[in-house]
């Protein structure tokens, strides 16, 4: 069977991981890409990135938070069962070299797409240095993870639940102030990213970032990822998802990421559509009957 | 007969039809066209502009009886018998030039192999024209008798990215055809176009085809379209946004900056356009999306357009008229202004594959090749832009030229090996 589900883990509140079995995917896999997912037929495709893979299983992992419709489908699939269709690796893989002291920043969901990043860079030769940032120590995951993978690390929780108290950009300028760091990679959300962006800037370090837009079909054709990098619109899911985070235009960015949340829509607006879509299904279930 | 670039037997098949032979009729049909019942549909008929009646009335309905001859003769088939060659060819790409290539190379008895990155062969009449041009029904019984042919189909392989050129002529494809198409989106530099709300043609079409229909929900949106849609755009793309938008019972604008009559659209799509609601604005065009407090739509601002006489030049030109300035309400913007090929795609499938300034592949036009020896290209990614007809008919020639080439290859090799025994 194709892309069967062979574990599933619950790794933080709501966060959920997969091992599927897809051996073409493992073969081609580089870190830093993704693959796009659809767990039913007829359903949306959501692009996640790759987390591990194992060789010997050929298996890929996958970890999501379940918050839409789709990840909520894909989070109920049993063990056993198989998903409808996975396409990938995508996107062109995280730039890999040896630098010196590499500073890894990520917070909440990010943390699983940073760990085969990090280990990337651990692996080239590189000093790393994690900051992982969690809004509680609930949501923190992958901490033995990362432990193993980074030279050091820092842990910051938003409420002080865990180790330091503080968000990761306060962690930064402690360890930069420290010690030189030659290179930094980020992901996580626009706010965070941003604020490392500006932070790095003052300090003229070079930073990769990680974006996380919203993809469609992950193959270039529908343009719902496009982001502005260096005053030119570029399609994440081909070009991307990393770019140089100096040349990003973030407010692009963050209006982009926000177009498709529904409280973001204007009320009457919202109203309206789900009005529709509730008395669409009774209407549509009788002409649908009708008409068969 | 002229009028068709696939060069269907025209008089013929209507004559079969005259007689009551729909079954001949699909047949002869089939002979030239292998996607008959979807070119009966959404061909942009060039066939009807040379029809003699053109000039004293209307012309044949050529188009409709082609549909109706694939919709009714459809039979068992009389299969040739093919003798195979035992050589693989890879196609990448199921759209409409992709199919017709495969087709033909099949039934010219080589073991084809068509890639498409997503989840069912059919490329742009899957995924980019929607249910009410092509019934998905339709679509499902002409792929199934291209896979009768001997076609093999594999999905969810995404040519360049998962898999490259040189792993497919590792795994024993002798000639490998590029019938990508344009798909990639063209961007519109206009501010805005970022907001909440907008969406390109591309994005709207592909995510209204992958809904899921049933009995229960028929046809009803999972993503947000406001009450209020317009579409900016003249072309076929804009014409099915601004279709779909009104299915799902929302209000639809289509604004372009050219006249009616410079629309390269039939005639006849804009009347029923025209019957089923939508509201067209010629001579418009958008200067600025406008935002609300949440940087959603809200509105659309735009100028209106006049033919004027071009300064010190002969002709004509159109120019935006001064102080015309107004606002459309509006709570979508659908932005269809054209496609351009994957350019990006195209650096990652070889190298030294040379691409002209637009995105398209460069092709020797006696040959078929690329740049890159034993890799076609055809369709769309060549052309960058036309109609399906053009599409399948480019596929057909270019099918030829890969027969020609393998052969001559072929012969090459005998030769050389006798040379050197």
């Amino acid at each position: 069977m194709k892309y069967r589900i062979i574990s599933k883990q619950i790794v933080a509140s709501d966060v959920k991981r997969l091992d599927i079995v897809a051996p073409s995917i493992v073969k081609h896999f580089k870190p830093g890409q993704y693959v796009s997912i659809s767990p039913e037929e007829g359903c949306e495709r959501i692009p996640l990135s790759i987390i591990d893979v194992d060789y010997d299983k050929k298996t890929i992992a996958l970890i999501f938070k379940e918050v839409g419709e789709t990840t909520r489908k894909l989070g109920q699939i049993p063990i056993n069962e198989s998903v409808f269709s996975i396409l990938g690796p995508l996107g062109q893989p995280a730039t890999i070299e040896k630098k010196g002291t590499v500073l890894c920043v990520a917070a909440g969901i990010a943390t699983a797409q940073m760990l085969p990043i990090a280990r990337a860079f651990k692996n080239a030769g590189n000093k790393v240095i994690g900051i992982v940032g969690a809004k509680t120590k609930k949501n923190l995951m992958l901490e033995a993870q990362m432990r193993l993978v980074c030279n050091r690390i820092f842990i910051t929780t938003e409420d002080g639940s865990y180790e330091r108290k503080g968000v990761v950009t306060n962690m930064i300028e402690r360890v930069i102030e420290q010690q030189s760091v030659d290179w930094v990679y980020a992901i996580g959300s626009v706010d965070m990213i941003e604020a490392v962006t500006r932070l790095t800037a003052e300090h003229h370090i070079p930073i990769r970032v990680h974006l996380n837009p919203i993809m469609v079909d992950c193959i270039g054709v529908c343009g719902a990822c496009r982001v502005c990098v260096d005053q030119r619109e570029v399609l994440a899911c081909i070009e991307g998802p990393e770019f140089d985070g100096h040349k990003i235009d973030f407010d692009y960015y963050r209006i982009r990421c926000n177009a498709y949340e529904v409280s973001q829509w204007n009320n009457e607006k919202y109203m309206f559509s789900q009005k529709r879509k509730e008395e669409g299904i009774f209407r549509k279930f009788l002409t649908g009957i009708l008409k068969n | 007969m002229a009028g068709c670039p696939l060069g269907i037997n025209i008089p013929g098949f209507i004559r079969f039809l005259r007689e009551g032979k729909a079954a001949e009729a699909y047949q002869l049909i089939k002979k030239n066209n292998i996607l008959p019942s979807i070119c009966g549909r959404i061909c942009t008929a060039p066939c009807e502009l040379r029809c003699i009646l053109q000039e004293e009335s209307s012309p044949i309905g050529i188009r409709a009886l082609e549909r109706y001859a694939s919709d009714y003769g459809r039979g068992k088939g009389i299969r040739n018998e093919r003798v195979l060659k035992g050589k693989k060819i890879a196609i990448v790409g199921s759209g409409p030039s992709g199919l017709a290539a495969a087709a033909e190379l099949a039934q010219r008895g080589y073991q084809v192999t068509v890639f498409e990155a997503l989840d069912e062969p059919g490329g742009v009449l899957r995924y980019g024209i929607p249910e009410y041009r092509i019934p998905k029904k339709v679509l499902n019984q002409e792929i199934q008798e291209i896979t009768a042919l001997g076609v093999e189909f594999v999905t969810s392989a995404f040519i360049g990215q998962t898999h490259s050129l040189q792993q497919l002529s590792e795994e024993g494809f002798v000639a490998i055809l590029l019938a990508t198409g344009a798909g990639s989106v063209k961007f519109m530099d206009i501010p805005g176009s970022n907001l909440g709300g907008v969406y390109y043609g591309e994005e709207f079409l592909i995510r209204v085809n992958l809904a899921k229909v049933n009995l229960l929900n028929r046809a009803s949106a999972d993503f947000f379209i406001g009450e209020k849609v317009v579409v900016i755009g003249s072309g076929n793309t804009a014409l099915d946004c601004a279709r779909s938008a009104l299915r799902f019972d929302r209000k639809a604008t289509m604004i372009f900056r050219k006249s009616f009559d410079d629309l390269r659209v039939r005639k006849d799509e804009i009347h029923y356009a025209g019957q089923e609601g939508v509201q067209f604005e010629p001579l418009v065009k958008p200067i600025e999306i406008l935002a609300d407090q949440n940087n959603f739509v809200s509105g659309l601002k735009c100028v209106r357009m006049d033919y004027a006489q071009k300064s010190g030049q002969q002709g004509w030109e159109i120019i935006p008229v001064p102080d015309s300035e107004f606002i459309i309400d509006a709570d979508t913007v659908i932005i269809a202004i054209g496609h351009s090929p994957n350019n990006l795609l195209q650096s990652h499938f070889a190298v030294g594959l040379l691409c002209n300034d637009d995105g398209t592949i460069k092709v020797d036009v006696q040959s078929g090749l690329t740049s890159v020896p034993g890799v076609f290209a055809c369709g769309n990614v060549v052309t960058n832009a036309g109609p399906v007809v053009d599409a399948i008919a480019s596929g057909y020639q270019t099918a030829v030229k890969i027969d020609a080439y393998i052969t001559n290859h072929n012969n090459q090799q005998e030769l050389s090996s006798q040379y050197v025994s």
